[in-house]
């Protein structure tokens, strides 16, 4: 064998060798961030008129901070599922669709009756109740009826279920209460503004992020506290073993399921009392963006869908106009969806585990 | 009641009634109930009725083992069982209607819009609630000791009758469908379809009961050996088979001639789908990549054939050249739109390609709804025409045969799903379909063997996303203009319902399942509102009872069954029921083969 011929085949090894895919991720890697860079500093440097003024992006993060706080509640039902099942719920959204249509009917009787002025307060908890009732009710019957039969069934299986749950949800609810959309009624006090620390701060913005705030922390009280917390914890580590040590594992996941519902409720109503409309369709959306946020967290993680709710509401609300802007592209807002969707793409190719994961998603 | 335990009668049974009261809240009943079948006694909204206890009493009479042993009803039992589950499901529901007509109607209307007096009045059978409850506790007992006796009966008799039943219902369904075509063929439908009720007759229905049943008994007394026999020609003479297969082709060339414009336009929807559902096979069903952003590709597909054969934009003033345009034949076009949609289904696929199969399914669904997004959006209005979409798409003439048409479109998309259908044959029978077998079983396994799962899961994505912007070009040349709403999520659900029903992997399913799902809801207007629910509802309930499918692969079936061996919790539970599993679990054999034939 020639000199020249075993210098070839050592190149030839090293090209085998060379890390192609960190190649191309650094590169890609690179370009996403010089396009987002160059698009923000062109924003940012826009002339006096035709960018935003400081106080738009002020109102971009208070708008973007409650948005992620409905997103990180709605998060939540897929994490503590996916914690314990391993699988993605996805009729997730419908849930909280449910929720908030559940609620409009009282919300409106409320209003019509004058009751929602006269006890605001009462009426919320009312609303709130109704909701959080029609939520679990759904969440725990998709488990009993969709997701229980397919325990331990390949991988696939739950999940086309579960598209299907999630279909067959939405248009039951078209069915029920019909294809249009309707007005949501919010109470008096919810409209207008607080003037905090000299910042004007839309009132059901800061309602919704408070709500979601308090139903974290209670949560995470609940999961780390209570017996059913540890033994929830002790199902999502190792269901059998945890079954050994006398956990009803059934109830477990029901009782999963009906927290991720009395979640997805709250959040239903916070959603529903921000935008004032509820229709059949309005889970999906939602639904999608919070299991991106879910995933952006770390899946599997409490504080992980918390956080990866908020960056998400933030990434959503300030990216578009942030980066498009400087391109001069039209509309940037409409964009959005898509915005979400690229964030998600991203999460998944250079960081699976999430901002507070570790490591990859796990290939099976 | 002998074998069958109260508790399970009790909820069979109220599981049925709540079955009834969704089905009339979600509007099914109402919406049906004049949909006659047969004469016009029998409408679907009466089958839908009688549905749920007989399913019940169905269920509840099936065989069950007790402490290791396998107890099966008889007749009279099961029927008696039955008719217990039946009267308990009606009395649910007439109690559900009394309420609501006591509580008035109108009031649960503001919430439930389905719910109105016509809907109350129809199933009291016009004859006021106490009456009416009456009787639908009568039906109950029917139905009920029907279903009893069909899980119960001598098979050879009651599979007859679920025949011949089967048989004058779906004929009844096919209303508008069959009358047209014997009318073309010189033969005058009176006897069978009457124009006056739109249905049926009596005759026809009791005709086509009996004929079918009749049917169905020779074929049980004779059928062994005719089938035995067919299969021997089928393996040992390729002359035959040719011979099937030029019969089947003429029969698919001369349809839309016997059908009518009307119906080929349906056929003409159901052909895109089955092109949309053979690409999206490749990708679930040979290489087992869930897709949900199949959508991409139809939207790539439609909106490329029309710039590259010169559309215009819809703008509020009239029409506009878009930013970019060809004017290319469809014939050069389409390979041209197929190539780059191979080239786009590389680029969706290698970022996603390390991620695990659920993850994979969101992400894709993302994608999907990018291009939507994209579609719809101002930025790229002077290229796509944003929401008001683009007009004037080549209608593929050859010479000034036009192919808009939809007795014409039919042949087109007939040739390309020829094509198609062969190409997929080809492939899960070549290397290729073998390597992607071997990686959907186990990747790291395919991966150790040699198989490059690289390699082969970027040729799913292409060879999925080409054939599925075939479907789109195709669309784009049936409907002539394009608009971002025709690319919703639900194309690509509704491509995965279309193979799942079918099964994963099956061909022949492939066009089951688009006929079904496409065709009916296409001829019955009645289904439209409710197709995305039936959709759903199919999903759910193939991959809880039969993850197969109705016409499955053969080796995917076997996949999804050695799976269920390793499995045992899953088919503890698909065997006998979550309450009936400790006992099971406890069987020396194990649970496999006690009740597998009754539901798989």
């Amino acid at each position: 064998m020639g000199t020249d011929q075993q210098v070839r085949v050592a190149q030839l090894g090293r090209l085998e060798r060379l890390p192609w895919r960190r190649i191309i991720l650094v590169i890609l890697g690179v370009t996403i961030a010089t396009t987002v860079g160059v698009g923000a500093y062109r924003t940012l440097t826009l002339p006096e008129g035709q960018g935003y003024a400081a106080r738009a992006w002020g109102d971009f993060i208070v708008l973007g901070l409650a948005q992620g706080s409905i997103y990180a509640l709605i998060a939540l039902g897929y994490t503590l599922v996916y914690g314990i099942l391993r699988m993605i719920n996805f009729a997730h959204g419908e849930v909280f669709m449910f929720g908030a249509f559940g609620s409009y009917f009282f919300a409106n009787a409320y209003e019509e009756s004058g009751f929602l002025e006269r006890q605001p307060i009462v009426a919320l908890a009312i609303i709130l109740g109704v909701a959080i009732a029609t939520s679990v009710v759904v969440a725990v019957l998709l488990e009993r009826i969709a997701y229980r039969p397919l325990r331990g069934a390949p991988r696939l299986v739950p999940l086309i279920t579960a598209i299907g749950a999630s279909l067959f949800l939405q248009n039951t609810a078209r069915g029920f209460f019909g294809a249009q959309t309707r007005g949501y009624a919010k109470p008096g006090f919810l409209e207008g503004r607080w003037e905090i620390i000299g910042v004007a701060f839309p009132r059901i913005r800061v309602v919704v992020f408070l709500v979601a705030l308090v139903s974290v922390v209670l949560l995470t009280l609940f999961i780390e506290k209570t017996t059913t917390g540890k033994s929830m914890r002790a199902v999502a580590e190792d269901s059998e073993i945890a079954s050994l040590m006398g956990i009803n594992v059934d109830r477990v996941i029901v009782i999963t399921f009906a927290i991720g519902g009395v979640l997805a409720g709250i959040a239903g109503v916070l959603f529903a009392m921000t935008f004032e409309a509820v229709n059949f369709f309005m889970g999906f959306q939602p639904g999608i963006a919070a299991f991106t946020a879910a995933v952006l967290g770390g899946i599997g993680s409490i504080a992980g869908a918390a956080l990866g709710g908020l960056t998400l509401g933030l990434l959503e609300s300030l990216g578009p106009s942030l980066i498009l802007t400087g391109y001069q592209v039209p509309s940037p807002f409409q964009l959005k969806p898509a915005f979400t969707f690229l964030v998600l793409v991203l999460v998944l190719i250079f960081r699976p585990g999430g901002i507070l994961g570790t490591g990859e998603a796990e290939k099976v | 009641m002998g074998p069958v335990p109260l508790r399970s009668v009790l909820r069979a049974g109220a599981a049925g009634g709540f079955v009834l009261i969704f089905l009339s809240l979600v509007g099914l009943i109402g919406r049906f109930a004049d949909l006659n079948l047969v004469g016009e006694q029998v409408t679907l909204g009466r089958v839908l009725l009688f549905l749920p206890p007989f399913g019940a009493a169905f269920l509840v009479a099936r065989p069950r083992v007790v402490a290791g042993e396998r107890l099966a009803a008889g007749p009279g039992a099961g029927a008696g069982a039955g008719a217990v589950t039946g009267v308990v499901t009606s009395a649910l529901f007439g109690a559900a209607v009394a309420f609501a007509d006591w509580f008035d109607v109108a009031r649960i209307r503001q919430v439930f819009v389905a719910a109105s007096p016509a809907v109350i009045e129809f199933v009291t059978f016009e004859r006021g609630v106490a009456v009416g409850v009456l009787i639908l506790l009568g039906l109950g007992v029917v139905a009920g000791a029907l279903g009893g006796l069909a899980r119960t009966g001598q098979r050879r008799v009651t599979g007859a009758l679920a025949a011949g039943a089967f048989t004058a219902i779906l004929m009844g369904l096919l209303q508008r469908i069959v009358p047209v075509a014997m009318q073309e063929l010189g033969i005058d439908p009176d006897f069978l379809y009457s124009g006056r009720t739109r249905s049926l007759t009596w005759g026809g229905g009791v005709g086509l009961f009996v004929l079918a049943g009749g049917a169905n008994v020779l074929w049980h007394r004779s059928g062994q050996e005719t089938r035995e026999k067919v299969r021997a020609t089928m393996a040992q003479e390729p002359a035959a088979r040719t011979g099937i297969l030029v019969v089947l082709l003429a029969v698919l060339v001369i349809l839309p001639v016997l059908l009518g414009s009307v119906i080929s336009q349906v056929l003409g929807s159901v052909m895109v789908f089955v092109l949309l559902g053979l690409g999206l096979n490749i990708v679930v069903g040979y290489a087992g990549l869930l897709d949900l952003g199949y959508v991409a590709f139809y939207a790539f597909g439609a909106y490329m054939m029309a710039l590259l054969t010169g559309a215009t934009l819809n703008t509020t003033t009239g029409s506009a050249a878009p930013a970019f345009s060809m004017d290319l034949n469809f014939y050069f076009a389409i390979w041209i739109v197929v190539v780059l949609a191979a080239g786009m289904g590389l680029l969706i696929g290698a970022p996603v390609l390390r991620l695990r199969g659920d993850y994979l399914a969101i992400v894709t669904l993302g994608l999907g709804e990018i291009v939507r997004v994209l579609a719809e959006s101002r930025w790229l209005q002077p290229v796509v025409g944003g929401p008001q979409g683009m007009r004037g798409v080549t209608n593929a003439a050859i010479g000034d045969y036009g192919f808009r048409q939809p007795q014409h479109f039919y042949y087109l998309a007939l040739a390309f799903v020829v094509l198609a259908v062969f190409v997929s044959w080809r492939l899960s029978a070549s290397r290729i379909g073998r390597a992607w077998n071997a990686m959907r079983e186990d990747e790291q396994v395919a991966n150790a063997m040699g198989v490059s799962t690289t390699k082969y899961k970027l040729l799913a994505f292409a060879m999925g996303g080409a054939v599925g912007s075939l479907g789109g070009a195709l669309f784009a040349v049936q409907i002539g203009s394009l608009t971002p709403a025709s690319f919703q999520i639900l194309v690509s659900i509704t491509a995965l319902a279309v193979v799942i029903l079918g099964g994963l992997g099956s061909l022949p399913g492939v066009v089951a399942g688009a006929l079904v799902l496409i065709g009916l809801p296409g001829l019955l207007r009645e289904f439209e509102e409710f197709r995305l629910l039936i959709y759903g509802a199919v999903l759910v309930a193939i991959m809880v009872l039969r993850p197969q499918g109705l016409l499955p692969n053969v080796r995917r079936m076997r996949e999804l069954h050695e799976e269920e061996a390793a499995q045992d919790e899953w088919v503890r539970r698909f065997a006998e029921g979550a309450d009936e599993a400790a006992a099971v679990g406890a069987l020396p054999g194990g649970p496999l083969g006690v009740e597998q034939e009754d539901l798989t």
